[in-house]
Parts: C-alpha cells; structure tokens; sequence
C-alpha cells in the first residue's frame, strides 16, 4: 500500500499560524509565509531554520514566491495583510552547500565590492529591495511569471495586478484586473504561455491573457459551490501522461494527443470540498460552429478561450480544501485542508492492469480489460482515465488545520532516486512538516 | 424593545445554575483574560506562550473533557451586544436550542464541529458581521483546537445571511479580521463581560 510517512518537522517553527511554503527553484530551501509577519528559510537538507526574513510588513504574511531563474541571487516576494508586497534579495553563498564552495567565495568577493566589509553574516542577509503598493486590502497571493518578468498579485479588494520588473527593482503596473466580484484568494500562471489563472471569494476562477496590448480576462470558469481557495496548472512536462503505462488503444492515444493540443489543465480546490480539473477546449474545435454562429468583431476571435470541467478528484475531504499541489515529476496530486488531511491522488487508465491491488478502485474494474474499455469508448473519451485516491494521511498537523500543500524535491540525507519528492504541508499550529511519499 | 430586553434578562441566570460547567471552561483556557489572549494569538505581541501551550493542556484535557452545548452557551452568552449594554443571551441572539455540538465523523478522526446558529435582534441589523465575529472569535480562543467553529445566521433571520455567513466561514478574512486594530477593539469590548 502506498503511504504518506511522517519525515521531518523544520525547526524551530513558528508560533503562530504558517500559512503557506514554497520551495526554491534549485536551492535546497524553502520559504514559509507566518502570521507572526515573518518568512522563515528552512533547509531541505537538515531540516533547521536556516534565517528569517522580518520588519517589512506590518501584519500576517499571507505568502510568499521565489523568483524563477535568478542566477547568483535569490529573490523573494512576499505579500502580506498589510496590502503591500514585499521584494527581498539575498546572494547565493552559502546557501548550497557542498560542491558550489568554490564559488561562492568567487560571488561572495563581488559582493564585497559593492558594500563595504561583506562578511559571512551578511551574506546570510536578507536586503529588503522593493515594496510593492497598490492594493486597497490584503494581498492573498502571488506568483511570478516562469516565462516573462511579470508579478502577479491578488487582494480582498477584488484585483489582480500584474506587475512588469523593467530592470532590477524597478517595477511597473501594466495591468489591474477587476472582473472578480469578490476578495481574488489565489494566482498562477500557466508554465509555458502568458496566461495566468485567479480563483475567488465569488466561487469562479478567471484565466487571464494580453490581448493586443491589454491584459484581459479570456476565460470564466464556473461551478464551484463556494470559495475557489487555490488554483494551479498541471507541469509541462505532464501533459498527457497517465500512470500505469502508454497509450494503447486508439482512443488512449487520441486522448493523450489531444492533451497535448490543449496544453496543461487547471486544477481548482473550493470551500465547497471538491477539487476539479479543467482542461481547455482545442481552437480549430471551438472555432467551428462558434464561428459561423456569431461573428465576433469586437475582439479577435482567437483571444477568447473555453476551458470545461474535464473531472473532480475523489471526494475525500469533509472540510473546505486551502491547497493541493500537481507533482512535476510524477503527476500525482496532493490536497490538504481544513479537516487536516493529506490525501494523494493519481490519474490512471481505467480498467489498466495496476487497477488489481487498489482497493479504492476495484469497483469499476470488474470485467475483463477489453470489456470495460469498449464500454467507455462509448461514453466521452475522458472516461478513460480516473483519479484514484493512493494515500491519506489524517490529522497531518495533530488537531490543526492545514493550509498548504506541495511537493519538492527531496534533499536530505536520506534521499534515494534523483527525482525523489517530499511533501511538504503548512499549519495553524506553526509547524513545517515533511512528508515522504512511498508509492 | 426596552421591555422585551429586560424580560429576557433572567435568561442570563440560568447559566450560573450551572455552575459545574461554569467553572470548567475557564480552566480549559488558563489565561486570566480571554481577550488579552485574543489579540496576541494573531499578531506578534508578547504571547508566544498561548497557541503551543493551550494545545498542550488542551490535548492532555481530551480524554476527559466533554464540551455539549450548554458550556458553548455559557461561553457565548454572557458576550454583549456592541449596541445594548445587553449580552447575546439576554436578547436572544444566541440560545441554547441554536447550537450543536458534533463529535467525530470518523474513528480516525479527532475533529469535532461546534454550530452556532445566531438570531439577529432585527433582520436588518448591521452589526451581525461583528458580533458573529465576537462569537467566533470567543470560540476559537477559548475551546480547544480541535474544535472546528462554524458561526452562522439562523436562517430567515436576516437579509445579509449569506453574505454573512461567507465571511464569517472564512479563515483568512477572519484572521485578517482580527489584525485590524479597530475591530479588535470592538471585539475587545464585546468579550469585557465574559468572565
């Protein structure tokens, strides 16, 4: 049976509520948002507290995200109740251990240059670079562009604002987006287009996009039955691969073709216990009978898109879902939320022959292989798949709440193959807890 | 209105007839002023003592401690109303009948659920956000973690239920709630005639 075993807790934690943590793009560290209005930088590698970022905001620190692709330095954004975000700098040294020492001292002498008498304790500083105002409320969330130098931020006050950094510290609003009715709790950008995705306080998430030279929304994704807490593309390198093997069948490869048409899906997890999955309808379909039928001539044709609920998770959790976070290596997916829970989910092949030593599917799978397959050849061809429920874990952080949940790669001593991945969840009683995942 | 007030003052009697309940929930929290706790618990004020070490006493408490309605009541109804120099008990905000204690659904699961159902004074009144952030917050700080709060307006009781229901569901709005100096003093004064 596969499981979720209890690896580490970060000290020391905080002592107050953690809200959210997110993991560096290559160091081995992570960042943990704390009401307590600091982040805290863990090691992946030891587990301890590594050094703290603090003074900079006023009240909770809601989240945080790394910047991508920041070479030499590590760059944080921090967003807070206080309405403003947060940019903060600190060079590399020190923060890779082992192999990197020979150069860290070469960037740690260019660092010296440029203040006078850099020692090793200020290197581990954090420079508070830039603050970020414009919100009228708290900032809920943001993410950074993995594929442009763009910083999206979202607030009680119904907004999302998309941020250019024109050169270091030097960013521009180039858009304010206000379509949501109520507070926009989460933003994400699509890995590989400029399309960023918005979950709200008013139940519907909103994808966004540049059309000719304004930002706009080209997408409304409704049907959840309460607040839409987190929102989060499915990894490039996922798109179209199910677990349990290749696509055999000619509508297993259909299918997986035209996953890869569509692009990676969305996932959305609501105060209303359900996670969903949407995926985008391809254009040349759309196009269609969409076209013939209203011309539209008041914004260009290819701008709009038609995203669909394509399928929802087991529904495992008995309280409103914060977080879930799509594995980059695997294509599992892992939620956590109000009831305290981990749960890991897994997208297979229905009627695939690994379906044998999981309890939670055995129900549909009765028949033989073959049987089971033409019969969902009759039905839509996302029935080819399922999610199944491959792990949970109760009462993650004893009686607390969870609010966040993600995968990262595993650093410690222990660690295994290459591509190990820990789970790592963040909760109303401070704590940091890693979590490994045996499947 | 002022003659129904002062009839359905008695109310708040009863509770002292339960004295053995009565004297149970202020050990559970230990700290000598529940609303000094509250603020703290959000905020980095002095109190880095208060989560860790209520869940501590709290969990050793478990075994034994039954919470029913009767002391979710006590703890709630002795709360005054921003506007009287009433409490919720005696105007009939909160009663007895409107709160539901719900163990575990599960085995594996340590999680109880406590339901406050509130009855406005009128079905316009535009203070019910703030008291049932009163509540909410008296609940959250003085009964243990392991007890998820869900405070909201009987229905057909008030126009802005919903509205108010959501926001009063919400964690992160009541946190940031609770982090706004103006509504900590409201608060605040509300929680003055809790013992």
């Amino acid at each position: 049976m596969p499981s979720i075993i209890p690896l580490a807790t970060f000290t020391p934690s905080c002592n107050a509520r953690a809200w959210l943590t997110s993991p560096h793009p290559h160091l081995p560290i992570v960042a943990t948002a704390c009401s307590d209005k600091t982040v805290r930088i863990y090691s992946l590698q030891n587990f301890q507290q590594q050094s703290t970022i603090s003074g900079g905001h006023k009240r909770s620190i809601r989240s945080c995200a790394w910047k991508p692709n920041s070479l030499g330095e590590s760059v944080l954004a921090t967003g807070s109740f206080d309405a403003s975000a947060g940019i903060w700098r600190r060079y590399e040294e020190g923060a890779g251990r082992g192999k990197i020492n020979n150069e860290t001292d070469f960037t740690s002498g260019l660092a010296g240059g440029d203040t006078e008498g850099k020692d090793d304790e200020d290197e581990d500083e954090w420079r508070f670079a830039v603050i970020l105002d414009g919100h009228d409320s708290e900032i809920k969330s943001l993410a950074f562009s993995p594929m442009s130098p763009l910083l999206a931020t979202c607030s009680r006050d119904k907004s999302v604002w998309i941020w250019e950094e024109l050169d270091d510290d030097n960013f521009e609003t180039v858009a304010v987006l206000q379509d949501h009715e109520g507070d926009v709790k989460c933003v994400a950008w699509h890995p590989d287009e400029q399309l960023l995705a918005s979950a709200s306080y008013d139940d519907n998430v909103r994808l966004w996009r540049e059309d000719v030279d304004d930002w706009a929304c080209c997408a409304l994704l409704t049907g959840h039955g309460g607040t839409v807490w987190w929102v989060e593309f499915e990894g490039m390198e996922q798109v179209g691969k199910i677990r349990g093997g290749n696509a055999t069948s000619e509508e297993q490869k259909r299918l997986v073709e035209e996953r890869k048409n569509a692009g990676p899906r969305l996932m959305s997890c609501s105060d209303d216990h359900s996670i969903r999955l949407w995926r985008r309808l391809p254009k040349e379909r759309a196009d269609g009978p969409a076209q013939s039928k209203l011309p539209s001539i008041w914004k260009s044709r290819d701008f709009e898109e038609e995203w669909v609920e394509e399928a929802r998770l087991p529904a495992v959790h008995e309280r409103p879902v914060y977080a879930a976070s799509w594995s980059r290596k695997t294509g599992r997916v892992a939620s956590t939320g109000s009831d305290g829970k981990i749960v890991v989910y897994e997208e297979r092949w229905k009627g695939a022959d690994g379906s044998d030593d999981v309890s939670m599917a055995d129900a549909s799978s009765t028949g033989p292989d073959d049987t089971a397959q033409k019969q969902q050849a009759s039905t839509a061809e996302i029935s080819l798949t399922e999610w199944v429920v491959v792990a949970e874990v109760d009462n993650a952080h004893d009686v607390f709440e969870v609010n966040h949940v993600i995968w990262a790669p595993r650093a410690d001593k222990g660690k295994g193959a290459d591509d190990e991945e820990v789970l790592i969840s963040t909760g109303d009683d401070g704590e940091v807890r890693v979590w490994r995942f045996e499947p | 209105m002022d003659a129904e007030k002062d009839n359905a003052n008695p109310t708040i009697i009863n509770p002292s007839d339960l004295p053995s309940r009565r004297r149970s929930a202020p050990t559970a929290t230990k700290q000598p002023g529940l609303f000094d706790a509250l603020v703290p618990a959000y905020p980095s004020l002095a109190e880095p003592s208060s989560s860790p070490e209520a869940s501590d006493s709290d969990s050793d408490y478990e075994p034994r401690e039954e919470i029913d309605e009767q002391e979710v009541y006590d703890l709630i109804s002795t709360i005054s109303d921003p506007e009287h120099p009433l409490s919720l008990g005696s105007l009939g905000v909160i009663t007895l009948d409107d709160i539901s204690v719900v163990a575990p659904t599960s085995a594996r699961s340590r999680i109880s659920t406590v339901t406050v159902l509130l009855t406005p004074t009128t079905s316009a009144c535009s203070l019910t956000t703030v008291i049932g952030l009163g509540v909410k917050v008296r609940l959250l700080n003085c009964l243990p973690p392991r007890f998820r709060v869900d405070v909201r307006i009987k229905e057909g009781t008030s126009q802005t239920a919903d509205e108010v229901n959501k926001q009063l569901g919400d964690k992160e709005r009541v946190a940031a709630a609770m982090e706004n100096r103006n509504l900590i003093n409201v608060v605040n004064t509300m929680l003055v005639t809790c013992e």
